[in-house]
């Protein structure tokens, strides 16, 4: 047999076009129904579940806020009291963190990422809708509780010993320690999908060297992900053993120790922050080229700051722990690295600079919100590198200092992409555009809500005043400021008010988008809008970095793929040469129901150590469901049995 | 639609390949990473702990057994051999081998999970005793999931190695079985040299 693949140079004929097509539509597609729909697992359904199902809490994320800052707005209010005050910051830190940003930005690499780099779906598509599941039911899960005055109300990073048995008795720490479980375990799951396909599911001609910048991001995070969430889900495991079953991971009184607790925590929740970013930085890319209609400006440059910054990225966790008393030698190793960062995060805005000085930019609203990006990202790059000063955060450590910080970093560098990207792919998911009238309105308010809220917190922290605190007295001289911050928030609710009416409408009667309404350069822009199930008819072969903008009108692809199975091509990691055949798997209910038994393990587990042995038959069960050898082919194993 | 031109046909290429050439390969690789930086915290964690008593194991807790621990960590070395053999055969497309190794393997992974019980015995310590106990019953546990799951899934191959559904790609998917078996058996002696050795080092 020989391995290699021939070359041929002719054009399938229109017919043999049509009867491929039709094939494959027969092969791939998902049928109407409830059954087949939670039977699915093309990226696209999947994908497309996952970013909604990500906004969704986003908006409960940005309801909790709202709340607090109503209660915020002036001094000793009482629209939340003190306990509820901690469940609702502790509520939307998490869901914003773990059930928001991650998830969001590992869903839209998940539907994009086989688009642009000419695959028929992610490497382990099984595992992709397992992933999915086992996040929703952890966000249920974290919500039920919540409404059953269970939320957690430790924070979002719940320090013991507050959150130790000693101090949170009851459920509310476990809940958060299992939703984090669940949530890890999904990201786990979609950054393995995402490495395994870039590296092997790439369309041929498709080398490292000419990947797209965004799957550069996504390959990043990806790796990000798979060292560091492991540290976070060992912390959680190990809070809940010691209140479930007595161990002293973190108890000093036994040998313990609570700034373990901080370490392994910490060493996740940086990387975390690049973990959100990074995918962010890929959108920018893409957009700003799109919009530029040049590519990015220094492409290995970029690629190496993207890939620095994940390294870097691990090496500043004690940075969160200056007030716990670190040897001075470590802070100033710490100081050091926390301001290296900014180097790599300035090489790349320099390039998006240079790009757009040689363009023409055109300032649709994709664009628009890529520029609010490269300003907030600024105040809050800024206000980052004055407290990697030990010295400085010493003085605003705990205050709206920190707040007012983070929300830049977070909202700029991550949402205000994010936004970006909606505007951008939505055409592509839908196959309809946004209206861009709205979509100014929702820009511009955004920017300004933005400021509103969190600007006025630098000061209100230098006046010192503490966060997660439920209300302030009068006499603080906080009331103005806040109340400024909170008319900010209402502002954003407004600007999210009027996003959701234009994705709406725009579903309805949005214009329709074509295949490529913006011109773009990388492959997904070649197949239709929405894509098909099989996102290409035949698998596209690349040969420069923008491959829809050569110059020839014809696209050169493979062809021999069957089109009766889920047949797909696997390529080489560095080249992407053709190298073998792979028979994806077909749709199944199993992901699913091995979800259902990984949530009552979990769930089980908060009470009992005994859940353990409920559970996990359930899960092997599931898994074996899953195994199980169905719909096998007759003629592959005549072969084998030839042969032995 | 854009109007395409081919340029290669790649009817001819295999659909079974082993090793780094196949997805199964690198989604095992992914797992291998999340859980070695798993057992790798639950080591450093061990390590910091004992930061905070002047002796370890701490006072009145005795050290681990060791005699069922290095009969374990013996068989567990040693049965690479016939996890290699079977990974051999199977990259020869011989059934027959792949069947006869699995086989082995499996009551292999029976005997370590049963031994695994006495191994947590040996560690002479509770794990609600001190943080000693917790870390050392935590790194334990941690492994014995992956194995546990490593039997699962071993025995449930050879199971289908014998039945009459035997796909040619199912070779490639033992060659990856028998990688993660490498991992996971080659993965405890270091943790072995932790838990079990070092309390009468350290
Ligand atoms: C959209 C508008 C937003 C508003 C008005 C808002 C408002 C707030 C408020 C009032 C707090 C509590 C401050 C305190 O009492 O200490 C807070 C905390 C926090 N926010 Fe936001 N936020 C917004 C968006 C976001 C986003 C997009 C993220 C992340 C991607 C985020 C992440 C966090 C985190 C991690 C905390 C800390 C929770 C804790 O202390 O445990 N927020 N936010």
């Amino acid at each position: 047999m020989s391995a290699e693949a021939v070359p041929v140079q002719a054009a399938p004929s229109v017919p043999e076009e049509e009867r491929v097509r039709h094939e494959l539509e027969q092969t791939w597609r998902q049928p109407p129904g409830l059954l087949p729909w939670l039977k699915s697992v093309d990226h696209k359904s999947v994908g497309k579940r996952y970013i909604i199902t990500a906004f969704i809490f986003f908006v409960l994320g940005g309801l909790e806020a709202a709340t607090m800052r109503a209660q915020l707005a002036r001094p000793e209010n009482t629209v939340l009291g003190p306990d509820a005050y901690n469940q609702f910051f502790s509520m939307h830190g998490i869901t914003m963190m773990f059930l928001f940003a991650v998830p969001m930005m590992t869903a839209i690499g998940l539907y994009l990422v086989p688009l642009m780099i000419g695959a028929r779906n992610v490497a382990f598509p099984r595992l992709n809708a397992y992933g999915y599941w086992v996040y929703l039911f952890g966000g249920l899960f974290l919500y039920i509780s919540f409404f059953l005055n269970t939320g957690p109300d430790t924070g979002w990073f719940s320090y013991v010993p507050l959150a130790g048995p000693e101090f949170t008795p009851g459920k509310r720490a476990d809940v958060y320690a299992q939703a984090i479980t669940f949530t890890e375990i999904a990201a786990l799951v979609g950054s393995v999908e995402l490495i395994v396909t870039i590296f092997k599911n790439r369309a041929p001609g498709m080398t490292l060297n000419r990947m797209p910048l965004f799957v550069w991001a996504m390959l990043v995070q990806a790796f990000m992900v798979l060292f560091a969430m492991p540290w976070v889900a060992t912390a959680t495991q190990f809070l809940a053993m010691d209140r479930l079953v007595a161990t002293h991971f973190f108890n000093p009184a036994e040998g313990g120790d609570p700034l373990l607790w901080q370490h392994l925590f910490w060493f996740f929740g940086h990387p975390e922050v690049y973990i959100i970013f990074i995918p962010a930085l890929g959108f920018v890319s893409s957009i700003v080229a799109t919009f530029t209609r040049r590519q990015v400006f220094g492409y290995p440059a970029m690629v190496l700051s993207m890939v620095a910054t994940g390294f870097l990225g691990f090496g500043l966790w004690v940075h969160h722990m200056f007030t716990t008393g670190v040897p001075q030698l470590g802070q100033s190793f710490f100081t050091g690295a926390s301001m290296m960062i900014a180097i790599p995060s300035g090489i790349q805005i320099f390039c998006w600079i240079a790009t757009i000085w040689a363009g023409r930019p055109r300032f649709t609203v994709p664009f628009l919100f890529v520029l609010g990006f490269v300003v907030l990202f600024i105040i809050g790059g800024f206000t980052g590198v004055m407290i990697a000063s030990v010295a400085f955060d010493q003085q605003v450590h705990d205050t709206y200092f920190i707040v007012a910080h983070f929300h830049y970093v977070l909202i700029g560098g991550a949402v205000f992409p994010l936004f970006a990207a909606f505007y951008y792919w939505f055409p592509k998911l839908t196959g309809r555009m946004l209206s861009e009238s709205l979509g100014r309105w929702n820009f511009w308010l955004f920017l300004l809500g933005v400021n509103l809220t969190f600007f006025p917190m630098h000061q209100l922290g230098f006046e010192g005043m503490p966060r997660r605190v439920y209300t302030y007295l009068e006499e603080t001289g906080w009331g103005d400021l806040n109340l400024l911050a909170t008319i900010g928030a209402v502002t954003i609710a407004t600007s999210m008010l009027l996003f959701v009416i234009n994705v709406v409408s725009s579903l309805r009667q949005g214009a329709p988008a074509g295949d490529d309404p913006w011109g773009g350069e990388t492959l997904e822009w070649a197949t239709s809008s929405p894509p098909r199930p099989y996102n290409f008819a035949y698998i596209p072969v690349v040969s420069g970095r923008s491959p829809l903008w050569a110059s020839s009108a014809e696209m050169p692809v493979v062809t021999g793929l069957r089109t009766d199975v889920r047949d797909t091509l696997v390529t080489t990691v560095l080249d992407a040469e053709p190298d073998s055949k792979h028979r994806h798997p077909n749709p199944t209910i199993w992901p699913l129901l091995t979800a259902v038994a990984t949530t009552i393990l979990f769930v089980t587990l908060i009470f009992t150590p005994w859940g353990a042995v409920i559970g996990t038959p359930l899960l092997l069960l599931g898994l074996l469901g899953w195994g199980w050898p169905r719909g096998r082919e007759k003629w592959e194993q005549q072969l084998v049995e030839g042969e032995a | 639609m854009r109007v395409t031109r081919a340029v290669a046909d790649v009817s001819a290429l295999p659909r079974t390949v082993f090793g780094h050439r196949s997805l199964m390969w690198w989604g095992t690789l992914g797992f291998i990473i999340i859980e070695g930086t798993t057992l790798f915290i639950c080591a450093m964690s061990y390590f910091y702990l004992r930061r905070n008593y002047s002796t370890w194991p701490p006072e009145h807790i005795f050290r681990p057994a060791l005699l069922i621990p290095t009969i374990q960590v013996i068989l567990m070395l040693a049965s690479n051999i016939p996890m290699w053999w079977a990974d051999r055969a199977s990259r020869r497309m011989d059934l027959q081998g792949l069947r006869a190794g699995f086989l082995i393997c499996s009551a292999l992974a029976v005997m370590m999970t049963i031994l695994r019980w006495f191994e947590f015995r040996a560690l002479n310590v509770r794990w609600d005793t001190s943080a000693y106990g917790s870390v050392a019953w935590a790194t334990l546990t941690a492994h014995t999931t992956l194995l546990v799951l490593e039997l699962a899934e071993t025995v449930a191959f050879t199971a289908l190695l014998f039945g009459n559904q035997v796909e040619e790609r199912d070779l490639s998917g033992a060659s990856d079985n028998a990688f993660y078996w490498y991992f996971l058996t080659g993965v405890w002696v270091p943790l072995y040299a932790i838990v079990f050795l070092s309390p009468y080092f350290m």
